[in-house]
């Protein structure tokens, strides 16, 4: 009986040992401190960022590039608690999900490792095993999942341009609610413009793609 | 006792603060935007209430998921349970007419019949609301999209209708002098949207009102069969963070804080207002499917008007057809695949036009239940199996619209079926293939009748013009009044049943 249980304790201890190390050890140290996310879900975000935006292709910019783990740790910083819980558990799904849906490889291929810790093609299998699966929760995860890097993907100005979808100059006409509002944060005080600043209302010409890119988003600006 | 017609914004508030009016309207989109103007111009004093800031042309993100933090509630990432479908309302001076494409046509002779009919009512006909159409179209200019300002992706939709001879026209809208940036989604730099912020706010100003932004109502104080007051907070804007407390009175106070946001005020005031039991039930939706077409050439979609052409031709059927844009992050996240085969479909968005169908779904009904320790509603909806055939009808015409248009492949988005469709004859599943509701992807922003109008007191919280059934002197002027789906884009009935509300109000006060 004793033996039984020091067996089970040593298990158990085996088990928890295991767990922490998968879920806190190795991962690399950002190259710039995030605003929110951990090491960790950095890591998972850049893992799945190059898989579902590979290097070369249609577009050149892989996820990477376009720094779209630097796009999720200001998003997820910018939502409402309740759902930056949930994505950080979405990012936590992910990359722990393959001790229930193992990678290509299996458990002595190494299938069963954490999501960053996959070889690219074991993350590509992993991700196809979300997308496709028949169970519509994990279709959602994935669905999820890439609508948040997706959209990090297209917030980078160099994937715009290379798109022609970068947005153009627009000259804003000045109207009576801009002599009311103050910038958000502001006081009334420091509108400067006056009556006498009003322009006429914006005169209907189409704008079209030959229009001069907007400052942020021209060549050689990055976020 | 602050002067009249002025605006207080989140930086002013030092103290809690108590103030009195004739009355108080909470929320400052189409729907209480038009009745503080209203009212104020008929002599009343009216505090206008809303919870988010104003914001300036500076204060618009371009980018669509940091627009969507700052202008929508719960980030823009709002979901039905029960059937998971995003759903998104603003939180900005001027609601969602600051987010919205502008989309103003009026609801059908045929539906607004049938509201009278199934819900007693005896005015609400097209004849009966077109004086409230009128002075609403009139004030904001809504007039059809002009053709210099489609662009492409609005004018294929044309060419395929009229192949296929359903009719279509280009949307009219609440806009002057558009340019066709396609950045209604986010705020509209050329200023050509007449978003509330910019038309009836200023108007509600001029005539005397009261702004009030960064506050927040949490209840409606009563006594009797008389609303007393409205109290809350001041929040801070995009963070939610509550400071000071204040307390408007009025001898009229009227809701339009939007289909969600009322009836969970109603219910944490006590379940005020529901001895009819409809508070928060019969939630319905516009479920919204989409369609991506590739075309040869490139149609740069991001130029032309956001919304620019409609197709009623189906109404009777139960869908509205629309042309679409919007960030382009946003628009596609539905994009299908990962890897070279996503970047390559991404790499095709200049070649793209995407359209859509807005569903009339009456048998798809849910609720809305304050949720514990939030102003945020909890939302279960489900898309009803019998309301199915309706979408996948509007899929498979918009498939013919596409091809009929002359696009190489669309991207139907259905779950199951593939990922590309390359001929009319290969998107044969679309109209044959037997769907069920969680294969079908739906938006819904479109939200209506949680405290909907009904002539019979114990069937609908709402009378004809507005007035709670319950209480002598709260109204309520957003969708939620309406008793069912309007069948096309809700703004301007809004507006209209607002600007009939003010005026009911304007004769009792």
């Amino acid at each position: 009986m004793m033996h039984a249980m020091l067996l089970l304790a040593l298990a158990l201890a085996v088990a928890a040992s295991y767990a922490l190390s998968r879920i806190f050890l190795g991962y690399p140290r950002p190259a710039s401190r995030p605003v929110w996310l951990s090491r960790r879900e950095l890591a998972v975000v850049d893992a799945a960022a190059e898989t579902l935006f590979p290097l070369g292709g249609a577009i050149p910019l892989s996820g990477r590039e376009a720094q779209i783990p630097a796009f999720v740790d200001s998003y997820v910083a910018a939502v409402p608690r309740n759902l930056r819980i949930l994505m950080r558990m979405l990012l936590f799904l992910v990359e722990h999900a393959t001790v229930f849906f193992p990678a290509s490889g299996g458990l002595l291929g190494g299938g069963m490792r954490r999501f960053s810790s996959l070889s690219p093609e074991q993350r590509v299998a992993a991700l196809t095993g979300w997308e496709h699966s028949s169970l519509f929760a994990r279709r959602l995860v994935f669905t999820s999942l890439r609508a948040i890097l997706t959209m990090g993907y297209l917030s980078s100005p160099g994937v715009l341009r290379a798109l022609g979808l970068a947005p153009r100059e627009i000259p804003t006409p000045i109207c009576e609610a801009d002599l009311l509002y103050p910038r958000v944060g502001a006081l009334p005080s420091t509108i400067a413009l006056r009556a006498a600043d009003l322009t006429p209302p914006s005169d209907g010409t189409p704008l079209g793609p030959r229009g001069p890119l907007r400052a942020d988003y021209a060549e050689g600006v990055e976020p | 006792m602050l002067p009249p017609g002025e605006i207080r914004v989140f930086a002013q508030y030092g103290e809690d603060f108590r103030e009195e009016a004739d009355v108080a309207v909470v929320g400052s989109g189409p729907g209480g935007a038009v009745v503080a103007k209203e009212l104020a111009e008929a002599g009343k004093r009216v505090v206008l209430l809303e919870e988010g800031p104003p914001l300036t042309p500076q204060d618009y993100e371009w980018e669509g998921a940091r627009s969507m933090t700052r202008t929508l509630r719960e980030g823009g990432l709002r979901a039905t349970r029960g059937y998971v479908m995003p759903t998104m309302q603003a939180i900005c001076l001027g609601g969602g007419s600051l987010v919205n494409s502008a989309i103003c046509p009026r609801a059908p002779d045929f539906t607004l019949e049938r509201w009278c009919t199934q819900f007693a009512l005896a005015h609400t006909t097209l004849a009966g609301l077109s004086p409230h159409y009128e002075s609403v179209e009139k004030f904001l200019g809504i007039a059809p999209t002009p053709e210099n300002v489609q662009g492409a992706r609005n004018l294929l939709f044309k060419r395929g209708c009229d192949a296929l001879g359903y009719s279509s026209e280009p949307i009219p809208r609440n806009v002057r002098g558009c340019r066709g940036s396609g950045e209604c989604f986010t705020g509209c730099r050329s200023r050509a949207k007449q978003s509330m912020d910019i038309s009836y706010v200023p108007a509600a100003l001029r005539a005397g009102a009261r702004v009030r932004t960064s506050v927040q109502v949490q209840a409606v104080v009563s006594e009797g069969r008389k609303a007393r007051a409205v109290v809350g907070q001041v929040v801070a804007p995009f963070t939610g963070r509550r400071s000071y407390r204040f307390e408007v009175r009025a001898k009229v106070i009227v809701l339009a804080a939007g289909c969600m946001a009322t009836p969970v005020l109603l219910q944490r005031s006590a379940n005020l207002a529901n001895s009819s039991g409809q508070v928060g039930e019969n939630l319905q939706f516009h479920p919204g499917v989409a369609i991506q077409g590739i075309f040869p050439e490139r149609t740069d979609p991001q130029f032309g008007a956001t919304q620019g052409y409609q197709s009623l031709h189906f109404l009777r059927e139960g869908f509205k057809l629309e042309t679409l844009w919007a960030p382009p992050g946003v628009l596609a996240v539905r994009t299908p695949g990962f890897g070279h085969a996503l970047k390559g479909r991404l790499a095709e968005i200049p070649y793209s036009a995407t359209w859509d169908a807005i569903s009339s779904c009456h048998s798809s009904l849910g609720t809305v239940r304050v949720r514990r320790g939030t102003l945020d509603p909890a939302l279960v909806w489900r898309l009803d199996e019998r309301d199915l055939p309706i979408l996948q009808r509007a899929l498979w015409v918009l498939a013919e619209i596409f091809f009929a248009a002359g696009a190489r492949k669309i991207l139907p988005g259905v779950h199951g079926m593939a990922d590309e469709f390359h001929s009319l004859r290969e998107a044969d599943p679309l109209r044959s293939k037997g769907l069920r509701p969680k294969d079908v992807v739906c938006g819904g922003n479109h939200v209506f009748s949680t405290a909907r109008m009904h002539g019979d007191p114990r069937r609908g919280v709402v009378d004809e013009y507005g007035r709670c059934h319950d209480l002598e002197n709260l109204w309520i002027a957003d969708t939620s009044v309406f008793p069912q789906s309007p069948s096309v884009n809700p703004m301007l009935t809004c507006m209209a049943l607002a600007h009939r509300t003010a005026h009911a109000i304007a004769e009792r006060v």
